[in-house]
């Protein structure tokens, strides 16, 4: 065993690195894209949630959806923080972009970024109500809570560390929706519109699980930045989705 | 943005042949921005030779000290621990940003906790910080120190940590592993690797009891430590790690040839477009951005990461060429279109004609 080794060699080992000055240039801009992905998604999720606080059917609902607006504004702030650490301009960021804007509700952009940010794409579609909102709250916030996981591993430990503060809050966001569309189940008319719903956003959301066979994963496997492939953890979704959907009768 | 601030040098120790421990006081309206949590550094910047750098040392006293003071040992070949080691006078001032790092778990005054800490070499320095920060504020707490060096001559804070003991009676146990020197007990002669933690844990450290683990070392005993701990059950929020940061070679910021350029007449007419107005301006090819030149003619333009990588500083060329030195944003048919990081652009041509607009 010598006494140094590369940091390329020492990430590809598991080693954990722990401030930007130890960060080689691909990793810095490796773990960037990450974080603003992050931090766009959160950001956009929470403005489009935002609207939605009007179209909640009970105070309870009202507290529900502020919340989770709150707090995942507040997730993407603690982000944001730690990109600030690699000299990004976080005032600016934070309002550089308009997280509230949507694409038309039939745009069919695959997985692909658009415009100016890093939000996943899954964000750039519009809500359409109540039902629609909750419906996508908890398909995605599923998601989340997966591909979260996966990235309390990453290897950048103050962002593991956040994440794993952030985990069992976006844990709770959804399972807030799971009891709100437990209200929305027991009518009929409402089942069928949710129904419509996991329809329209069920694909939508398994795109923002990346593309199969990606050839950046092994490029970020090997920086510790990603542990499990994107069709591992697509996979995981589909049957604990499965699970959810069997137990709310909208399958 | 984190700001440079002046530090007074009160005094220097020479800790060991090629060790100094450095007292730094700030100015009297900067007290409350140095106020450190155990377990930071300081980063430091110093021009030599006309060329800036940076290195970051961690702080080696205890929260409850009342001083900040530095561990600096000398790399071989490093610049700044060299000046550190054997220029650097009493009076003279040192420049540093506020402190930084999240080495450190919070400290719960009535907690009873088991801490464990390896450390190679200088590596010592944060953890003496938190050893001494944690015995002196948590008071049913005890800490376990695995300390790797060479040889005796090279161990820094030798003498403090002895006086920890015995300050701190029963509360802290110090075990050195000395890699060139033998022991009496064989477990304590050579590396700190795997085998060596099997070993530990086996007869001297209660792994099954310990809260919390920090390691600072280099880069394969962290992995080692790391894995052992692992593997005897310890979760990854509790362990800390920090990197040690004089290992590391810092890289040399990219320097400006702004000058040299405009004298060997190679610059270019940049036209860009922002909000809908139009600034014409005159840049360098080399050395400086198209987003660093935009702002440098007070044009708002957006960045955010400055490295390529968020996408926010995007701009389309609409006539010559620039070079984009990384893309970690742009898709394809977006750089097909003509869109470049202008964070990352170098023009090629003598006229540029870029629009944040499009």
């Amino acid at each position: 065993m010598s006494e140094t080794m590369s940091i390329e060699e020492y990430l590809r080992q598991g080693g954990v690195l722990t401030s930007p000055d130890n960060a080689p240039p691909r990793y810095r801009g490796e773990v960037l894209r990450l974080m603003a992905s992050f931090v766009d998604s959160e950001l956009a999720g929470a403005a489009g949630f935002a609207d939605i606080i009007n179209d909640a059917p009970g105070i309870k609902e009202r507290i529900a959806t502020a919340r989770i607006v709150l707090e995942k504004t507040d997730h993407a702030g603690r982000v944001l923080d730690v990109m600030g650490t690699f000299g990004a301009d976080v005032e600016r960021y934070a309002v550089h972009h308009a997280w509230n804007a949507r694409l038309a509700r039939d745009a069919d952009i695959g997985a692909a970024r658009q415009g100016g940010d890093m939000r996943l794409s899954v964000f750039h579609y519009p809500l359409q109500g109540w039902v629609d909102a909750v419906v996508l709250n908890v398909l995605m916030g599923m998601a989340t809570v997966i591909q979260l996981r996966e990235l309390t591993h990453v290897s950048y430990q103050p962002l593991a560390e956040i994440f794993r503060e952030i985990l069992p809050r976006e844990a709770h966001h959804t399972a807030l929706g799971v009891e709100a569309l437990e209200r929305i189940v027991g009518d009929e008319g409402s089942r069928r519109a949710a129904l419509e719903s996991v329809g329209y956003w069920r694909p939508r959301v398994a795109a923002s699980f990346g593309l199969a066979g990606s050839a950046r994963y092994e490029m970020l496997k090997r920086l510790g930045l990603r542990h499990r492939p994107n069709e591992a953890l697509l996979s995981e979704w589909q049957t604990t989705l499965d699970g959810q959907l069997a137990a709310l009768n909208l399958n | 943005m984190a700001r440079f601030h002046s530090l007074q040098v009160t005094e220097i120790r020479q800790d060991t042949r090629d060790a100094v421990v450095v007292t730094l006081t700030p100015q009297e309206q900067d007290r409350g921005i140095f106020d450190f949590t155990q377990g930071q550094y300081l980063t430091f910047r110093r021009s030599f030779d006309g060329e800036e750098l940076r290195r970051s040392y961690s702080i080696c006293s205890g929260r409850h000290e009342g001083t900040l003071r530095v561990g600096i040992k000398r790399v071989e070949g490093g610049c700044f621990s060299t000046w550190a080691n054997e220029e650097l006078r009493v009076g003279d001032t040192m420049e540093a940003m506020p402190p930084m790092g999240a080495f450190f778990t919070p400290i719960e005054p009535e907690a009873a906790k088991n801490y464990l800490a390896f450390a190679g070499g200088s590596g010592v320095t944060p953890i003496l910080s938190i050893i001494k920060t944690t015995l002196a504020s948590e008071p049913r707490s005890h800490f376990t120190l695995v300390y790797a060096n060479r040889q005796i001559g090279s161990i820094m804070f030798r003498e403090e940590l002895d006086d920890l003991k015995n300050i701190y009676l029963g509360r802290l146990a110090i075990l050195h592993v000395l890699e060139s020197e033998s022991q009496d007990i064989d477990l304590f002669a050579g590396r700190v690797d795997a085998e060596k933690c099997t070993a530990l844990f086996k007869h001297w450290i209660d792994i099954e009891a310990a809260d919390m683990a920090f390691i600072c070392g280099p880069e394969p005993m962290m992995l080692a430590v790391a894995a052992a701990l692992r593997g005897h059950g310890m979760r990854d929020e509790q362990i800390k790690f920090e990197l040690f940061a004089s290992s590391q070679p810092g890289r040399a910021r990219r320097k400006a040839e702004s000058v040299a350029a405009a004298e060997r007449g190679i610059a270019c007419e940049a036209t860009v477009t922002l909000d809908g107005a139009t600034r014409v301006f005159s840049m360098p090819k080399q050395g400086q951005s198209l987003l660093e030149a935009a702002l440098e003619n007070r044009m708002d333009a957006p960045y955010a990461c400055k490295a390529g990588v968020c996408s926010t500083c995007r701009a389309k060329v609409l006539e010559g060429e620039a070079e984009m030195e990384v893309n970690h944003a742009l898709e394809d048919y977006e750089v097909r279109q003509g869109y470049v990081l202008t964070c990352q652009s170098y023009p090629l041509s003598d006229r540029i004609v870029v629009s944040y607009d499009q």
